[in-house]
């Protein structure tokens, strides 16, 4: 094929250098004629599957190399070469080229400097000697580019006979010429390309022509100078910049005219543009026997412990489920049940991923027999398979849902199965998979973060030489909207509009905004997702490069949207802080009382737990701790497990915005009658009252209003989402239910839902895999106050401070027993009905401390601690101060807190401390003759003062107890006394401020939502305009609050407060103590 | 070297070439193939705006090294900016003379 072909571009995923993402520039490329378009980004394929996907929906063929750099024998840089890889030849191409860029990772750990990413020379000529499958091309960046631009013809032909003489098997090596029309005798001048032209000749070797590609077009200039300067972290003028904007995709004609401009000789010039062609011939990929493009990779079954058919086996272990998890079902369930499974498996089977589902199970299985709590979440919650091979806990026949949503013979790409696990454990379980399977098989996920609002103010400013504080100071507005649009955000955003005064006067400040937007969106680094593993078989690494991970476990070079087109099965295994919360309560229940509770087991229908759930004292519940939850509950009232299904689907932006909300609780409240539009709709939507909450409800509305299936019913309901098919839907919905004879106002009435609906939904298995871990940890909270507080304050699962949870345990009971530092551990250990303060998070204590602390565990007395746990002296007096040492009172002196802190003064004034690592005790032993006495006891107010200080936990008692007899005096109501007030009631109540929302609403009035805890419970207030005018500097920044108002009732036990004003505790108090003391 | 920073009318081929241009009143004729090349600007010190698609202007000037002399005048080197910025069309500046 004839016609020029890029072989160097490098794309936006060479970050902070490539300026077009490969999309993007495959498109473009296309437009301009041209037959096929090379991908080589720097360091990696970090957009090359993206790239070959663009080509291929375009029709281009994809080649892919990388930029990479060569060292010599003694690691300094010999050039930055372009590698590209040989296709059309089974993979070996591209698995020699993965290997290559895994190998110049390899000596280096995550965060440490890019600089050592690269290969030896003599290594990367070893990867290749033998067969060859990559061509390395060096450029004008190189010793031999140096060599020729000093003119120093001699050195330059030693240096690159050199090259020539490593790299003998053909076609491994090329010389690559690009040129961006520089000043002449400048790097990537026609005169210096020229010279390695004449160079390569004068030792025949292979010439190619490229224009070293870093944007798409001219314009894109000015942003790759912003992304030098990140890359250099310097402002613009003070390194070395880019000489002109020429590095842009030139079309064909532009670079026939650079190879005669180069070459000044007619067929010198056309065999340039042959070799590239040639070269470009040998690289064209073919994804799927190349890259194993689409087809699904699952480890081998030798790896699974499985033989013959997996198919069979699948359905052996599915069928065994059966009895495991339906012991007692009626015969109807069990067929039933039977059917059911059947379906899934025929569809399992169709698409072949019955491996697929067995290395899930492995997954599971493992991760249980590790003894770590996990749950499935997401539609895999719909399976039936999924229960019955364990890796879900949500009976998909009780609860109703649809395998269809979850997979079906429409759509082939690999389902998504994600597992929550125990936050702590995340890591172990990575280990353990890598263990179980090989490191060959398995790799965890990259992500690259992307340029947002605040860093791409930030890095702009830098570019520009801004003062930093003052961009930080910008960069704080800079959310709730995308930098893209920076420019019209400045005309309606009320935060903004100083700013914009400014960039009308300040030239740099218009800069800003400019460059900021261009950065916007373009990636910045590549991290470890979160939760993501790729599971392979053995040729996993010569499908994709990985590199170091934060963690230390080597990581793919793709992301989560390059699964699916190379084949790979993604786990998500993510880490949940209520799962390690859950378990560590069971586990201490097993400790402290010996009863072994399988959390799992347990029923879901218990009343006590429900009942609990109604009084809306929900913090620490999984999901519906929040105030908004909170509210919702009051009204609510759920009294079933579904219930909880559905409370968390519709506290979801979509329903609320969409005004689902209150046509439900009237439904459900007998307030309106159920409005089903159809008798036939009756049985799908009578759970919801009527109303469309789940994208199961729509699924099965098409497939009873057309008769179409519920698999085709998915996939008309994701089409919905889609505008471009929506029409067709509509128009597919609209004849087929006529043809069924329903009459024009149900179909017209029926689809103006469907429509409203499409951009809400929630997935039903999604919401009853949610509502699990709500169930049990309510479960816990219920019947195991103790141990559960005892978890929620260790492993910290929610949204408020852990003080709050201190004053919900208060409240249930649970005794708050302070530190001690011959009990307390860096848990919170479950002491009889108490629970014992841990020690590792008292302010400025140190992990040595902690430990030697733990170790050295029991202290006779304070000399004894003081010597043997070798605390620094602010540990040692905060410890005094919070009553971690008042049980170290042997040595026979008074035993009030006072006296412990000049004991503990004491000490601390011995100018010889005893070292932290030393053996040997220096302690000046003449000052143990004095040991103190007489001193007062301190105060409950001031034991509190200094818990809430060192610790930010009010241990002794609830901070506001202070407080009282003011609060009492002015009538002040206690949060658990709001329930029984009539609507309107003016009220004063009063607490420690947890949370301040300011939610976007539907008029775009701000709305403020306060949350008090006082010790009893919480209280919620609404500030509205009027109020929030006289009172908005109380809102944000006071801890301790009173508000007015005036009670409103939201539902059965739902109360909340309409406020008028808001008062600073504090300063109340101070005028209180005046009065009394003037008054006294 | 002389450097010099003056608006000059330049006439070009249909390549865009300078052919001749016209300064302080005289009139030079290029004699030898001119050569031509890319520089860049400080955009950040002097323009006033950089947002997506204000284009290369903004970033790049063309730059030209050219032979002339003048009816009576011994040949000698000329340097030429020409500005690329659309709002500024057909801007040539002679900056550098080498004689």
């Amino acid at each position: 094929m004839s016609g020029f072909v890029h072989l160097n571009v490098a794309s936006a995923y060479s970050g902070h250098y490539g300026v077009t993402r490969p999309e993007a520039m495959a498109e473009a490329a296309a437009a301009m004629g041209f037959s096929a378009l090379a991908i080589v980004d720097r360091d990696g394929l970090y957009g090359a599957v993206k790239h070959i996907g663009a080509c291929l929906q375009l029709g281009i063929a994809p080649i892919v190399g990388v930029n990479l750099a060569v060292f010599d024998d003694d690691q300094a840089e010999l050039a930055r070469c372009t590698i590209l890889a040989h296709g059309q030849n089974q993979g070996h191409g591209w698995s020699t080229l993965c290997s290559i860029i895994s190998a110049a990772h390899s000596g280096r750990t995550f965060g440490s400097s890019k600089k050592l990413i690269g290969i030896k020379r003599s290594q990367l000529a070893a990867i290749l000697k033998d067969s060859g499958g990559c061509t390395v091309l060096i450029g004008s960046n190189s010793d031999v580019g140096r060599l020729a631009l000093e003119a120093n013809k001699n050195a330059a032909s030693v240096a690159l006979e050199h090259w020539k003489n490593l790299f003998r098997s053909a076609g491994t090596l090329g010389v690559e010429i690009s040129c961006h029309l520089t000043e002449p005798g400048t790097e990537q001048s026609v005169i210096h390309a020229r010279r390695m032209i004449e160079l390569a000749d004068s030792l025949s070797v292979p010439t190619v022509l490229t224009n070293a590609v870093r944007y798409l077009t001219p314009d894109d200039a000015l942003t790759a100078d912003i992304l030098d300067s990140a890359r250099h972290l310097e402002p613009l003028g003070v390194f070395k910049l880019q000489p002109n904007a020429q590095a842009w995709l030139k079309p064909d004609q532009a670079m026939q005219s650079l190879a005669k401009e180069i070459t000044e000789d007619q067929p010198r010039a056309i065999a340039l543009l042959e070799s590239t062609s040639k070269l470009a011939e040998r690289c064209r990929l073919e994804p799927i026997s190349d890259c194993g493009w689409g087809k699904p990779k699952t480890p081998e079954k030798s790896t699974l412990g499985i033989e013959g058919n997996p198919f069979e086996v699948l359905w052996q272990k599915a069928h065994e489920g059966i009895n495991r998890y339906y012991p007692h079902a009626s015969g109807e369930t069990l067929r039933q049940v039977q059917h059911r499974l059947g379906q899934e498996l025929i569809t399992i089977n169709k698409l072949g991923f019955a491996t697929y589902f067995l290395t899930v199970a492995d997954v599971a299985q493992m991760i249980r027999d590790m003894r770590i709590r996990s749950q499935a979440r997401g539609s895999g919650a719909g399976s039936l398979t999924n229960y019955l091979l364990g890796i879900s806990g949500v009976d998909p026949i009780e609860h109703d849902l649809l395998f269809e949503r979850f997979l079906s013979v429409e759509r082939s790409s690999l389902p998504d199965i994600d597992i929550d696990v125990e936050s702590a454990r995340r890591h172990d379980i990575y280990r353990a998979i890598f263990k179980r399977y090989g490191s060959q098989r398995v790799t965890l996920l990259s992500m690259q973060s992307t340029y947002r609002g605040r860093g791409a103010m930030r890095d702009s400013g830098m570019a520009l030489g801004l003062d930093e504080d003052q961009i930080d100071e910008l960069a704080k507005n800079m959310w709730r909207f995308s930098a893209r649009s920076f420019r019209g955000a400045l005309q309606t955003k009320p935060e903004l509009a100083k700013f914009a005064q400014e960039v009308e006067t300040d030239r740099q400040m218009n800069l800003l905004v400019d460059i900021t937007e261009r950065l916007d969106r373009l990636p910045r680094h590549i991290s470890m997702h979160p939760c993501g593993v790729i599971l392979g078989d053995m040729s996993l690494l010569n499908l994709t490069p990985v590199e170091p991970s934060g963690m230390g476990l080597p990581m793919s070079q793709f992301d989560k949207d390059d699964m699916d087109p190379m084949g790979f099965l993604k786990l998500d295994v993510l880490g949940v802080r209520m799962q390690s919360t859950m378990a560590y309560a069971v586990r201490e229940i097993e400790r402290v009382q010996g009863k072994i509770v399988d959390l799992d087991a347990v029923p879901r229908d218990d009343a006590e737990t429900f009942k609990a759930i109604r009084t809306t004292n929900t913090l620490g519940i999984f999901q519906i701790e929040s105030p908004g939850q909170r509210e919702l509950t009051g009204k609510h009232q759920p009294t079933e497990f579904n219930d909880l299904t559905i409370q968390i689907s519709l506290f979801r932006p979509g329903p609320m915005k969409g005004n689902m909300i209150a046509p439900y609780l009237d439904g459900r409240h007998g307030f309106a009658k159920a409005d089903f539009i159809h008798a036939d709709l009756e049985p799908i939507l009578r759970e919801t009252w009527g109303v469309v909450i789940f994208h199961e409800h729509v699924i099965r509305i098409f497939n009873k209003m057309t008769g179409c299936g519920l698999a085709k019913g998915d996939e008309m309901r994701r089409s919905l989402e889609n505008p471009r098919l929506k029409p067709k839907i509509e128009q597919l919905f609209r004849s087929e239910s006529k043809a069924r004879g329903y009459p024009p106002a149900v179909i017209e009435r029926v689809w103006s839902v469907i429509e409203g609906f499409s951009s809400f939904g929630f997935c039903k298995a999604h919401g009853a895999a949610f509502a699990l871990p709500t169930y049990q940890s309510a479960w816990l909270k219920t019947h195991y106050p103790v141990e559960f507080m005892a978890g929620l304050f260790t492993h910290d699962p929610g949204m408020y401070p852990r003080r709050l949870l201190i004053s919900e345990a208060r409240r249930l009971g649970v005794k708050l027993l302070p530190v001690d530092v011959n009990k307390s551990t860096d848990e919170y250990r479950v002491e009889g009905d108490g629970v014992r303060m841990a020690i590792h998070e008292l302010s400025g204590i140190s992990t040595a401390e902690v430990e030697r602390i733990l170790k050295n565990q029991p202290f006779k007395d304070i000399g004894d601690f003081y010597l043997r746990a070798k605390p620094a002296r602010r540990t040692l007096e905060n410890l005094a101060l919070i009553g971690a040492l008042d049980s170290l009172t042997g040595e026979g002196f008074a035993t009030t807190r006072g006296d412990i802190l000049a004991r503990v003064r004491q000490l601390n004034a011995i100018k010889n401390r005893p070292l932290g690592d030393s053996m040997q005790p220096t302690l000046d032993f003449t000052l143990l003759e004095h040991l103190p006495s007489g001193n007062p006891e301190m105060t409950t107010a001031e034991k509190v003062g200094h818990e809430m200080s060192i610790m930010k936990m009010d241990v002794s008692e609830h901070v506001l107890e202070l407080y009282r007899p003011m609060l009492d005096e002015m009538g002040v109501l206690r949060a658990d006394e709001l329930v029984g007030l009539r609507s309107k009631t003016e009220v004063l109540v009063a607490g420690v401020r947890v949370a301040t929302q300011t939610p976007p609403m539907r008029s775009g009035k701000r709305v403020v939502f306060v949350t008090l805890d006082d010790g009893t419970g919480c209280s919620d207030s609404t500030f509205f305009d009027e109020a929030q005018s006289r009172c908005s500097h109380i809102l944000f920044n006071t801890r301790l609050v009173l508000i007015a108002g005036k009670t409103r009732r939201t539902g059965v036990r739902g109360v909340s407060i309409m406020a008028e004003n808001a008062w600073d505790i504090r300063e109340l108090w101070q005028q209180w103590q005046q009065k009394t003391q003037a008054a006294g | 070297m002389l450097r010099v920073d003056e608006r000059v009318l330049v006439s070009t081929n249909q390549g865009g070439e300078p052919i001749g241009f016209r300064w302080r009143g005289g009139s030079y004729l290029v004699n030898a193939k001119p050569v031509r090349w890319f520089a860049r600007k400080e955009w950040w010190v002097e323009a006033a705006r950089a947002q997506r698609g204000i284009g290369a202007g903004v970033l790049e000037v063309e730059m030209w090294r050219i032979c002339a002399s003048r009816e009576n005048s011994s040949l000698a080197q000329y340097e030429l900016v020409h500005t690329l910025e659309t709002s500024n069309q057909n801007a040539w500046r002679l900056v550098r003379v080498y004689s």
